[in-house]
């Protein structure tokens, strides 16, 4: 599986100045945050890459720089051998991006929606079409695409916000704490369908805190503390025959040097 | 193609919202209505009311006087018991007494101020509530002083049949028109952007839903354009809805002819009013499409704006009280087109300030949706707390 990197990030630092506000809530007396510190690691074609991490790690971060919404102080990432620094609009055009961070407007309808941002990314009307047909039907979307978003359940919004995602057919698929918020009957769904990704040859990067969905969906984890890369690896190589979790907070302390 | 969807989608979001439509032309109708009804009270009153006036005492010169302003309207009627004058007065029976000194016309030809003695005396007895009777104080008691004028007379100001005053009815319409309406347009396409503005882009930017198209590959500049151009487009059918609803409503507040408004201007100032009007909304729209994208909230937005408007308001104003501007201000967005509004309304000549400061206002409107385009890219800008 080892051939050329879909995703790769080389040494991404990002540091934010931290207003009089946040500093009072972080309780600290330092202006600047350093929220990713060199980070490098490389996701290949056709494989589920998570990033582990607790809260503040800069997972979040590391994804908005991906996507090109932010850009690294220092280093570079590329996607599809596209830097995000210098050819934002084709790393653009080669991800799907989803976040809580990004709504959809809820005056409009999913179908709507879902031609609008297919004419963003320059997707042909036939193609469109079919994709649609295939997309809506495949998350039961079709019998609500008239419906104003704004009258749609957290559930049905998660998957249209998903399916508006990969509108486009992205080659690769980053998604921000992808089961957050959702019920379980739609995190299935939405674990369910990175799985069919994976299975049509698509490369999800994906960040999380929750160890049970890394050990379901990833090939390869990379695990982030304090905006740097502690450890990566396959599943089986970073755990070592241990469960994740224990791992992970073995690591964990191992770094801060204190027991959680 | 990405522009024309961002295009479609802000003409879609706004026509398919009937409320947003309605909140758009209503002020226009509202001015209308208002104006024209304003202007029916003031000038359409009725005039001719049927004074049914006692007289008590008598004089000739003031009789004659009022019969001769009233005509028949008025019907004066002699009496010899003011008491029961008085009374028919109160019961509303008659419009109004009038009450004359003995020898009323003696006394005021051989009276002399300097004496000292009272003077002769004129009383009007009426009801301030009743139309008829209050109509009949006021113009009688305006008669009587012309009356008390014209008998102590020093000198005549303007009184021969010479005609002084050289300027024709539609000249004073124009200079009217010349000193509002720049101002009232400027403010109305200013409130009409403002409202539309600070929803469509600080609005999209709070709910997050901007940031949702900045994922795409759209180019910065496209989504800029895809803002201003149908933003322009709906706020100037917000700004003719309120200019027509004053234009029309105008000639019955002022009590004017609306027809002899409308021949003083001639074809190619209609134009060019016309260009000043839509160079002029896509530049508030820009500025306003700036300010929104740089505020965190539609909150700061319209902070933010309420400067802008101070700014705006006080160009548009300067040119009705700063006499003589030099052809030099056309170069100065909003206050060039101002002048140049003002100057086609007074029959000036507007046609190079005019053309200038419509270039001027395209020239700064495509500055601002770079600067739009530019903070769009800008992290700091779109994503900082």
């Amino acid at each position: 599986m080892q051939e050329t990197p879909i995703v790769r990030a080389e040494g991404l630092k990002k540091t934010f100045t931290l207003s009089e506000k946040q500093r009072k809530i972080e309780k600290t007396s330092q202006k600047r945050k350093v929220a990713v510190d060199g980070l490098s690691f490389s996701a290949y074609p056709g494989e589920i890459y998570g990033l582990l991490g607790p809260n503040g790690a800069g997972k979040t971060t590391t994804l908005r720089i991906l996507s090109t919404l932010i850009k690294p102080d220092e280093g570079d990432a590329f996607v599809g051998g596209c830097s995000v620094l210098k050819e934002g609009e084709k790393v653009r055009d080669k991800i799907g991006f989803m976040t809580s961070e990004l709504k959809l407007e809820g005056f409009f309808t999913p179908s709507y929606l879902f031609d609008f941002f297919g004419a963003m990314h320059g997707v042909d009307k036939a193609t469109l079409a079919q994709r649609k047909r295939e997309l809506f039907a495949r998350f039961g979307i079709d019998r609500f695409q008239e419906v104003k978003v704004s009258d749609l359940s957290t559930g049905m919004l998660q998957k249209v916000s998903l399916v508006v995602a990969i509108v486009h057919d992205p080659e690769v698929v980053i998604f921000d704490e992808p089961t957050n918020g959702l019920d379980v009957l739609t995190a299935k769904v939405v674990t369910d369908f990175l799985l069919e990704l994976k299975s049509m040859g698509k490369s999800i990067l994906l960040s999380t805190h929750i160890f049970s969905l890394v050990e379901k969906l990833c090939d390869r984890v990379g695990v982030i503390i304090d905006g740097r890369m502690a450890a990566e690896g396959t599943l089986e190589e970073l755990c070592e025959g241990k469960p994740l979790e224990d791992k992970f907070f073995e690591i964990y302390e191992g770094i801060k040097g204190e027991t959680v | 193609m990405k522009l024309k969807a961002l295009m479609q989608k802000e003409f879609r979001r706004f026509f398919g919202d009937p409320k947003l439509i309605i909140t758009l032309i209503l002020p226009g109708i509202l001015i209308y209505f208002i104006y024209s009804l304003m202007g029916g009270l003031i000038w359409d009153r009725p005039v001719s009311h049927d004074y049914n006036v006692l007289v008590y005492g008598e004089s000739t010169a003031v009789e004659s006087l009022m019969q001769s302003s009233f005509g028949e309207d008025l019907t004066l009627t002699r009496t010899d018991d003011k008491d029961a004058a008085v009374e028919e007065v109160k019961s509303g029976n008659i419009t109004a007494l009038i009450s004359f000194s003995e020898n009323f016309d003696e006394e005021v030809a051989s009276y002399d101020p300097q004496s000292g003695l009272p003077a002769p005396q004129v009383e009007i007895f009426y009801r301030s509530a009743d139309d008829a009777s209050s109509s009949f104080y006021t113009a009688a008691t305006a008669l009587l002083s012309a009356y008390e004028g014209s008998i102590s007379n020093c000198f005549d100001v303007n009184l021969g049949d010479t005609q002084y005053d050289f300027s024709s009815t539609s000249e004073v319409i124009m200079t009217v028109l010349g000193g509002l309406l720049p101002f009232l347009v400027v403010t109305l396409i200013f409130s009409s952007c403002m409202s539309i503005t600070l929803e469509s882009v600080a609005g999209e930017k709070e709910r997050g839903t901007l940031a949702t198209i900045l994922v795409t590959s759209a180019k910065r500049s496209d989504i800029a354009l895809g803002k201003v151009i149908p933003l322009s487009c709906i706020a100037a059918i917000g700004a003719l809805s309120s200019f027509l609803g004053i234009a029309l409503s105008m000639p019955q507040l002022m009590g004017l002819d609306m027809g002899g408004m409308l021949v003083e201007y001639a074809f190619g100032d209609y134009l060019l009013l016309l260009g000043l009007i839509v160079s002029i909304v896509p530049l508030i729209v820009s500025i306003m499409t700036a300010i929104s994208t740089y505020a965190k909230s539609v909150k700061e937005a319209s902070s933010f704006s309420g400067v802008i408007m101070i700014v705006v308001m006080v160009l548009s104003l300067v040119s009705t009280f700063v006499a003589s501007l030099g052809d030099w201000v056309c170069c100065i967005p909003v206050l060039g087109t101002v002048v140049a509004v003002q100057r086609i309304l007074e029959g000036g000549a507007a046609l190079l300030v005019g053309l200038v400061a419509i270039a001027v206002n395209l020239v700064v409107t495509a500055l601002f949706i770079l600067l739009t385009a530019k903070m769009l890219s800008s992290e700091r800008i779109m994503f900082g707390k």
